[in-house]
């Protein structure tokens, strides 16, 4: 079994969800992030006042999967949220030692 | 050893029995006494023995009023005489416990002398209240007797502080459910409206001298949630008291409609309760709150006194004769933000209810309730409205929406309870009170009328009582059609319809495009047409995402909002100046609106620019024409003359002689030559309201300098200058200079600390430079002047070198 973590852009989401539902994966978690890589920030002004925004939103998409479905869901969800622009995100993969379903604790690949 | 083996007494029987039951104050009864027959019959032959006197089993709490649910906890207190001393008495006890809990009963017991029970311990005032409740089972009933003789006086001695803690620990509970009845999800328990609010007036009123008379409506409502809760634990097979979305399916094959009624009855227990508090603080509270209530009722007027914190009217009998009586009334209110009275609230819903209430016609009725929106704590004063009735008898509208359940997995409140907590967050922003939300409170103190936000937002939602989908589009037309009717004018209503037609439009752009993306900001400010509306639709979405939960606008979604923000607001400033009307046939229309900038068509109505030409015809016969107006309570400068240097400084001179405060500039000009400024001012002398002939005056005076006839400098000479504020008030001039926010002109924004004539000093100071001002964007926040110029010099932009002197100068006419 692999999480995999993906940080992407905010308006992407609708999308990634999408593309993973149409290949089966509907089982995700999401969150809302602050950060920056190599898109930094900017600053802006407004009413004559700079502002640093440093920090840029993001999306956290969150989602474990079995080792076969693995590759088809990297290539889905690095195509939905690829525009080419830099701070289009990042995606990292681990590994995952045990999943256990709460309510009636099946452990593994059927926990999933 | 169980309890089992009496047949009738069986858990099983019990809940046989209570799926048969449809009556839920039949069914309470009837499981109180199964589990009384249980209690007593565990007593005589487990516990009798070790106590041939001396112990009492009585029961408190719900068990003692009679009202057990399926699975509600068994409150039972065994009174003894003294401590217990034996080893048989303990073991006894232990087995006692120990049986009933096998036979399926949630105990919650306690063993208290009569000492214990009738000395008040500030910390369990829980025990306090259960003994009001009290209930002799079996056992020594002499020892009960004595304890029921001194429960009176125990009582009498300790109402006030009885009663105290009853009414703060009720607050905390409302507080926890957000101090509203209309959540989607009702806990029909502890919730505002909820059983827990009947046992309050129950309890208080067994602690009152003279018990009030019973109120045939609280029974109704009583009966009602008895039978829900009980179906709700029969269903659930436990203590559930949370009316799940799959509960409300259950209850009925129309959950909307049945959850209506539900509503019904929830804020008839609501009311009690709040009301029964109310009465009971008024008697309560201590020197310090009290004097604090004294000081507000100074605010009493004529026809509205302010007792004990409460909003009364003095002679009631007037809101059948006077009918802008209950628009003052509700004024009142939100101005000072100070609730009506139960009383005064019964009043009113008994007059709305029998439409014998007096209301002005129809079509005056908008610039009544108008008043009521402006103020500042807007959302109370609604909330008045709506538990009168008052609000739904305006607008037939918001009766479609009441206590209307949309199932949303993110929402919280019933449609009307969301729709008004969207203005209370802007009433929130209106005090500043919260310094993360300080951009959006200054973006407020901005918008020129925030009573059409709030409207609104009134509307925004109305479309859902027809379903989700299309619901914008249903409420602009239901919006359209009722604020027609109620007169108001139709500047104002086009913005309200555009902004209950597009209220989902920026939460769709931050959750679906790229804020960072020019063709986002470009759809945005195309959408929206003006700041003013983007002002508008950003402060409707933030109340609107704020109100679906409390932590539905989290920091990162406010940030969101706020880019979405800037990214519209940059392109409409950017545009101002570039993008002009090119006309494709000449005419009559077309001459005059060749090379005016795209902004005029999006910022004036047909009927406007049809008054704008008038003016440009008189103006072509004689050299200049000039309009002074007054609407929704400001002035405003129309002009249409032939352009020459200087002209819109000395406009501005000219209103300032005056002693007016221009808030609001627009100038534009056309390819033919001809400028049409408008200048919106405050009067705040009332010159020209109070002197007939003054207007008259202003508009020749005008008329003069458009000619050239009159010197500016001569009329503001002698004028004299106001006192500025303190250092620490005062406001730090700023002037910035922007030459890629325009492809032909420099932008300037000037940031200073107000005062009469600073526009005129400002453009002056432009002239005197040889630069031209194309657009010019005047903000008035407070005692803060916010003012964009477009300017050009040379029909160029403004070469560096000269920025520098100009930002020198501009700067000192600033500080000065």
């Amino acid at each position: 079994m692999k999480k995999i973590e993906a940080i992407i852009q905010p308006f992407k989401l609708e999308e990634v969800k999408e593309a993973l539902k149409n290949i089966g994966i509907d089982g995700m978690t999401i969150t809302e992030v602050r950060g920056h890589g190599r898109q930094k920030g900017h600053k802006e002004v407004y009413r004559g006042h700079e502002y640093n925004v440093d920090l840029l939103p993001k999306i956290k998409v969150e989602m474990v999967l079995p080792d076969l479905r693995v590759e088809e869901a990297l290539k889905t969800l690095a195509g939905a949220a690829r525009t080419g622009n830099i701070g289009d995100g990042k995606i990292f993969v681990f590994d995952v030692a045990e999943a256990i379903r709460i309510r009636n604790d099946d452990r593994g690949e059927s926990a999933l | 050893m169980t309890i089992v083996a009496n047949p009738r007494s069986s858990p099983v029987s019990i809940r046989r029995n209570e799926v048969e039951f449809q009556d839920g104050a039949s069914l309470l009864r009837g499981r109180t006494t199964t589990v009384d027959g249980q209690v007593t019959y565990a007593y005589r032959t487990l516990l009798a023995g070790a106590f041939p006197r001396g112990m009492a089993l009585v029961a408190v709490g719900g068990y003692g009023r009679r009202e057990l649910f399926p699975h509600s906890d068994i409150d039972l207190l065994l009174l003894v005489d003294k401590e217990l001393q034996s080893d048989e008495q303990r073991t006894g006890l232990s087995v006692f416990l120990r049986s009933l809990w096998d036979g399926n009963l949630r105990l919650s017991q306690s063993v208290r002398t009569i000492a214990e029970c009738t000395k008040f311990d500030t910390t369990n005032v829980e025990l306090a209240i259960s003994l009001l409740d009290a209930r002799f089972l079996i056992g020594d009933s002499e020892l009960f007797e004595q304890l029921a003789d001194r429960l009176p006086k125990f009582f009498r001695s300790q109402r006030q502080s009885i009663a105290q803690k009853l009414c703060e620990m009720t607050q905390a509970r409302h507080l926890k459910f957000d101090n509203t009845i209309s959540h989607l999800e009702p806990n029909i328990k502890e919730g505002p409206g909820g059983l827990r609010d009947l046992h309050v007036v129950g309890w208080l009123s067994k602690l009152r001298e003279t018990p009030p008379a019973p109120d045939p409506a609280l029974d109704n409502a009583a009966a009602f949630l008895f039978s829900v809760r009980a179906h709700l634990h029969t269903q659930a097979g436990r203590d559930s008291n949370v009316l799940t979305f799959d509960m409300q399916e259950e209850m009925s094959p129309d959950p909307a409609v049945w959850m209506r009624e539900f509503f019904r009855h929830a804020r008839v227990i609501h009311r009690s309760a709040l009301g029964t508090v109310e009465a009971c603080e008024g008697m309560l509270s201590s020197g310090l709150i009290r004097s604090f209530r004294d000081w507000r009722s100074r605010l009493s007027n004529t026809e509205i006194s302010v007792i004990r914190d409460r909003v009364m009217l003095r002679s009631p009998q007037n809101l059948f004769s006077d009918a802008l009586l209950l628009f003052r009334l509700f004024e009142f209110v939100g101005r000072h933000g100070i609730p009506l009275s139960i009383d005064t609230e019964r009043r009113i819903r008994e007059g709305v209810t029998a439409r014998t209430v007096a209301l002005p016609d129809p079509a005056h009725q908008w610039s009544a309730l108008k008043t009521v929106l402006s103020q500042p704590h807007a959302a109370l004063a609604l909330h008045g409205m709506d538990n009168t009735g008052l609000l739904g008898l305006l607008l037939p509208a918001w009766k479609t929406i009441e206590c209307l359940v949309i199932r949303d997995f993110y929402h919280r409140y019933t449609v009307d309870e969301h729709t008004l907590i969207t203005i209370s967050h802007i009433d929130r922003l209106r005090t500043g009170s919260d310094p993360t939300r300080r951009r959006f409170t200054e973006m407020l103190s901005e918008t020129q009328d925030p009573a059409l936000l709030v409207i609104a937002l009134i509307f925004h939602d109305v479309g859902k009582s027809d379903g989700l989908s299309g619901h914008a589009q249903a409420s602009a037309r239901e919006a359209s059609t009722q604020l027609t009717c109620m007169g108001m004018p139709e500047e104002e209503r086009l913005i309200v319809e555009f902004l209950v037609e597009h209220h989902l439009d920026i939460s769709a752009v931050i959750n679906s495009r790229d804020l960072s993306d020019p063709a986002t900001a470009v759809d945005l400010a195309t959408r929206v047409e003006t700041l003013e509306k983007l002002r508008y639709l950003t402060l409707l979405t933030y109340a609107d995402i704020s109100a679906v939960n409390p932590d539905a606008m989290t920091p990162w979604r406010l940030e969101q909002l706020w880019h979405a923000y800037l990214a519209g607001h940059r392109e409409l400033t950017r545009e101002l100046d570039t993008d002009r009307i090119h006309a494709r046939q000449p005419d009559h229309k077309s001459d005059w609106l060749e090379g005016f900038p795209v902004r005029y068509l999006r910022t004036h109505s047909g009927s406007q620019i049809d008054s704008h030409m008038q003016l440009a015809s008189e103006a072509k016969e004689t050299g200049a024409a000039v309009e002074i107006v007054r609407r929704s309570g400001a002035w405003h400068l129309t002009v249409v003359s032939k352009d020459r240097p200087g002209l819109l400084a000395g406009l501005a001179g000219a209103v300032s002689s005056f002693g007016m405060n221009i808030v609001r500039v627009e100038a534009f000009a056309n390819n033919s030559g001809w400028i049409l400024d408008s200048l919106m001012f405050e009067d705040p002398m009332r010159t020209l309201e109070l002197n007939a002939g003054e207007a008259d005056r202003l508009r020749q005076l005008v008329r003069k300098v458009l000619l050239g006839k009159e010197d500016v400098d001569r009329l503001l000479r002698g004028r004299a200058r106001p006192q500025l504020p303190t250092r620490a008030a005062r406001i730090l001039p700023a002037v910035f200079f922007d030459n890629e926010a325009s492809a032909s002109s420099t932008l300037v924004e000037i940031v200073a600390q107000d005062r009469p004539a600073l526009f005129y000093d400002l453009a002056r100071t432009f002239s005197a430079y040889g630069c031209s001002i194309e657009v010019v964007l005047i903000d008035t926040e407070a005692h803060k002047a916010i003012d964009v110029f477009y300017v050009t010099h040379q029909r160029g932009k403004i070469p560096p070198e000269l920025q520098s002197t100009l930002q020198g100068e501009l700067l000192q006419v600033c500080a000065s």
